[in-house]
């Protein structure tokens, strides 16, 4: 696991990630863009920081793979989503494009 | 009365969803239609795995290996997956071209899934060699209509139409392998089962996401609840399928 900086809130657990870039898409979708790849070789994804967890929670309800986004300050795993993370006040409003 | 295995998996991956709106309001409405289909799956599922470990003999480890190779060997991984990949039009290609990558990672998924089928049957000694599988007709045929998504007959359908049968019958997949991993000790059984269960929750996800993300409007719901409407249909899955139901009804 590479060295967390502490100023991210959350980071990918490389042992259980299983790199399916649904964080990657997500975070993409909504206009973050705090999922990155590494600049190493292998392609891995990393969390930077412009994660504004707990302000955001979205990749944690599409991630798929248990304990591979993890709360930096806690250790906790956050997949599947625990209760407290996905309240309706978290989620992003999509709303269907102007015709 | 819900099985405990569906119900954990409701409340740790169906229900939780990142946007409100359209898409998920849609996706969440639907879902409960499919509870009573989920719930047959466990309760089939449990029960054939049940009727597996008390067989005489290990017949059904080389069948449920051979059912997986048709399920996911070359086929339908590489041949009637791929055309999934054709059914984004050139107008729509900046809207869905996470959707292709997305499919195109599950064509890879499922490519692995066929070698793993493969590789049970070569541990277990039920073949010499992969290819001859590609001449058994319980390994190379795939009559299952849930699957039609996937056949090269129809890679005109709306790119949101698999969204629906990944969200629908992919959650059958992890229910099914959670239901034979909560009984199932035999090490080349749980190998199966556990070699390919992320996997397949990924391609689950990958439904949800699509519905919650992209089928905002009527027009981009109406395609998936037409697939919906033909997978719930008694005969828009397999033989197999409907024992499910009936072992549920007992």
């Amino acid at each position: 696991m590479a060295t967390q900086s502490k100023q991210v809130p959350l980071f990918i657990d490389h042992e259980m990630c299983t790199e399916c870039r649904m964080c990657y898409v997500v975070c993409r979708e909504i206009d973050i863009n705090a999922v990155v790849i590494a600049p190493e070789a292998q392609h891995l994804y990393e969390i930077d920081e412009r994660c504004i967890y707990p302000g955001c929670t979205v990749c944690l309800m599409y991630c798929p793979a248990p304990g591979s986004i993890v709360e930096t300050s806690t250790g906790r795993s956050l997949v599947p989503p625990p209760p407290d993370v996905h309240t309706d006040e978290l989620k992003w409003p999509r709303k269907a494009p102007k015709s | 009365m819900l099985e405990p295995i569906l119900q954990d998996f409701l409340d740790k991956w169906v229900y939780p969803t990142g946007f409100s709106g359209p898409g998920a309001e849609f996706r969440l409405k639907e879902t409960k239609r499919f509870i009573p289909v989920w719930n047959n799956v466990v309760i089939g599922a449990l029960h054939k795995a049940n009727e597996q470990l008390n067989s005489e003999n290990e017949d059904w480890k080389r069948n449920g290996a051979l059912g997986g190779y048709s399920g996911e060997g070359p086929h339908m991984s590489i041949k009637q997956m791929s055309t999934q990949l054709l059914s984004v039009s050139i107008p729509q290609q900046a809207k869905y071209i996470d959707l292709q990558r997305m499919r195109a990672r599950q064509v890879w998924d499922e490519v692995k899934h066929g070698s793993l089928h493969a590789d049970i049957l070569l541990r277990g000694g039920w073949i010499k060699k992969e290819t001859e599988l590609l001449d058994d007709p319980r390994a190379a045929n795939q009559g299952d209509p849930a699957y039609f998504g996937l056949t090269a007959m129809v890679p005109h359908i709306h790119p949101l139409s698999r969204a629906g049968q990944n969200y629908l019958e992919e959650a059958v997949a992890c229910l099914r392998l959670n239901a034979v991993l909560s009984v199932m000790e035999d090490p080349l059984v749980r190998h199966e089962s556990d070699s390919q269960l992320l996997e397949e929750m990924m391609h689950f996800i990958e439904g949800k996401y699509q519905i919650d993300a992209y089928a905002l409007t009527p027009e981009d719901q109406e395609p998936i609840k037409a697939v919906f409407d033909y997978l719930l249909r008694p005969w828009g899955r397999s033989a197999a399928h409907a024992k499910e139901a009936e072992h549920a009804k007992k």
